[in-house]
């Protein structure tokens, strides 16, 4: 049965997945491309330097993107469950309606990781031949909360859209883009280092949201 | 008979406009039953409360004796649900929403089912539900039904959208199904002279109550409509055993549960100033209308 939900998931999100796979894959090519052509014109050392004293992580382009790439995610996969309460099929289905809930979240966490960890296949392919172990290191810390921020987003955006009423929708949105400030407080590298963990923790927990959503989507509430 | 499904004493406001109060009726095995009223007297309200999706302020509503709340999941593989619009996931192509729901029901899906049903269906077997008229989504939403051969069918509007072809097919499929298989099936629908065809057994909803709940021949037989000609201007007065009466230059017309003597006998005694009296049976239609008024 958990299959058939993945399955159920997987055609909603494998055109999305292709269309974010090309995307955020290209933009972390092309931040990687700025690497080499600013080595290529000013050699090496110079590059260096500059990002050790000026904090420069050459990534900044990428900052939003995994957030975006989580929040359309989410409303792929969650507005048609939405739409005219097609949500109602799947929560009839004979199967457990939490075991259900964590499998269609799991998809969605699925699909983003595996978009996320082709950028980061592609950033260790190419940074550690040109950079410094602590340089790349840099890098990698300064995407990291970038990245749970995508996680993040997705979750936030799954509350909101299995919401059943559009008041609690604009108030759970308002506290999303609250919340989701915290993946952004800063931008130097290393900043969020022993903060990461509690980060990841702050995440993963953000999944019992959805199961809010869809209690009060059962209860039919309409407040 | 075993009852299926059972509604106790369901009370239900959406904020403060009450809908119903200590509503209940129950469904017995192998029965079609189909749920009349207006709009606004509380239908989709009812099919949301006995298919999970909506807590009632008071009461319970049971299905095979287990509340629909607290029902265990592997339960409602014994219920079929039709949403209203035939509403199924649109996304999907005939062949994948097949494969989807089969996983869900081991050993009681009936594929063949299904798959007879598409095969009347002028689609490709690549099309995608989003990109079918409204006949052929009903179709396939029946056939998913039809295939997981649930003891217990809702079905919400099931005529919503529908052309009258395939009105026809849903309900004359429908109903050779659930009499062949002795399925017991909970319906609504706004077009009545379908339900005709279909239903064992109704229930006409008002505002807030239940108008009366019984077998439709046993509705039809004993329902009278009355028509007399009555004074220009006069007020029609009647005791509460004639329905909804209504004077329309000269005529008046009600209907009533009363026989013939009786009714005339009443509307004696009631000093109506009538004339010309005559009286018929009418269809379900006409037995709804009369019942609940043309406003």
């Amino acid at each position: 049965m958990t299959k058939a939900i993945f399955y159920k998931e997987w055609l909603k999100l494998r055109w999305y997945f292709l269309l974010a796979f090309i995307v955020s894959n290209g933009m972390v090519a092309y931040c990687m491309l700025r690497i080499d052509r600013a080595i290529e014109l000013k050699g090496a050392a110079h590059i260096w330097e500059v990002m050790v004293l000026k904090n420069v992580t050459f990534i900044d382009l990428l900052q939003y993107v995994p957030l975006i790439t989580g929040i359309i995610a989410a409303l792929v996969q969650f507005i048609p469950e939405m739409q005219r309460k097609c949500l109602k099929l799947t929560l009839h289905l004979p199967c457990s309606q939490q075991k259900m809930t964590v499998a269609m979240l799991a998809t969605g966490v699925t699909v983003l990781f595996g978009c996320y960890l082709a950028n980061l296949l592609i950033a260790v392919s190419y940074l550690p031949g040109v950079l410094p172990y602590e340089l790349t290191r840099n890098i990698l810390s300064a995407a990291a909360p970038w990245y749970l921020s995508g996680f993040a987003g997705y979750l936030f955006t799954a509350w909101i859209c299995l919401e059943p009423t559009w008041k609690r929708r604009i108030l759970n949105a308002a506290v999303a883009a609250i919340t989701l400030r915290v993946y952004f407080l800063g931008v130097v590298p290393q900043s969020y280092n022993d903060f990461l963990p509690y980060l990841l923790v702050y995440t993963i927990l953000l999944t019992t949201l959805s199961f809010i959503s869809i209690r009060r989507f059962k209860a039919g509430r309409q407040d | 008979m075993n009852t299926i499904l059972e509604c106790k004493h369901l009370t239900h406001y959406y904020g403060k406009r009450k809908i119903y109060e200590d509503l209940s009726f129950e469904v017995p095995q192998g029965r079609i039953l189909g749920l009349l009223g207006k709009n606004g007297t509380g239908k989709t309200t009812t099919i949301n409360i006995l298919s999970g999706y909506l807590e009632p302020r008071e009461g319970e509503c049971l299905i095979f004796g287990e509340n629909i709340r607290t029902m265990p999941s592997h339960m409602r593989r014994r219920i079929g649900l039709l949403l209203e619009g035939h509403v199924q996931y649109h996304f999907m192509n005939i062949v994948q929403i097949e494969k989807f729901y089969s996983s869900f029901y081991p050993g009681q899906w009936k594929k063949e089912a299904y798959y007879e049903l598409m095969n009347k269906l002028k689609v490709a077997p690549g099309q995608i539900i989003a990109r079918m008229s409204n006949g052929q989504r009903s179709q396939v939403a029946l056939g998913l039904i039809l295939a997981q051969d649930p003891d217990l069918l809702v079905l919400d509007d099931f005529s919503l959208g529908l052309d009258p072809g395939y009105r026809r097919l849903f309900s004359d499929y429908l109903r050779d199904y659930a009499q062949a298989e002795n399925k017991t099936v909970f319906l609504t629908s706004h077009i009545i002279q379908d339900m005709e065809r279909l239903i064992d057994d109704c229930i006409i909803m008002d505002y807030g109550r239940i108008l009366t709940q019984k077998p439709v021949k046993e509705l039809l037989s004993s329902l009278y409509q009355y028509t007399c000609q009555v004074p220009e201007g006069y007020e029609p007065q009647l005791p509460d055993s004639f329905y909804h009466p209504s004077v329309i230059r000269g005529t008046l017309e009600t209907c009533s549960f009363l026989p013939p003597a009786e009714a005339e006998e009443a509307l004696k005694k009631h000093g109506v100033p009538y004339r010309s009296l005559s009286f018929g049976h009418v269809n379900l239609e006409d037995a709804f209308i009369g019942l609940t008024g043309k406003y």
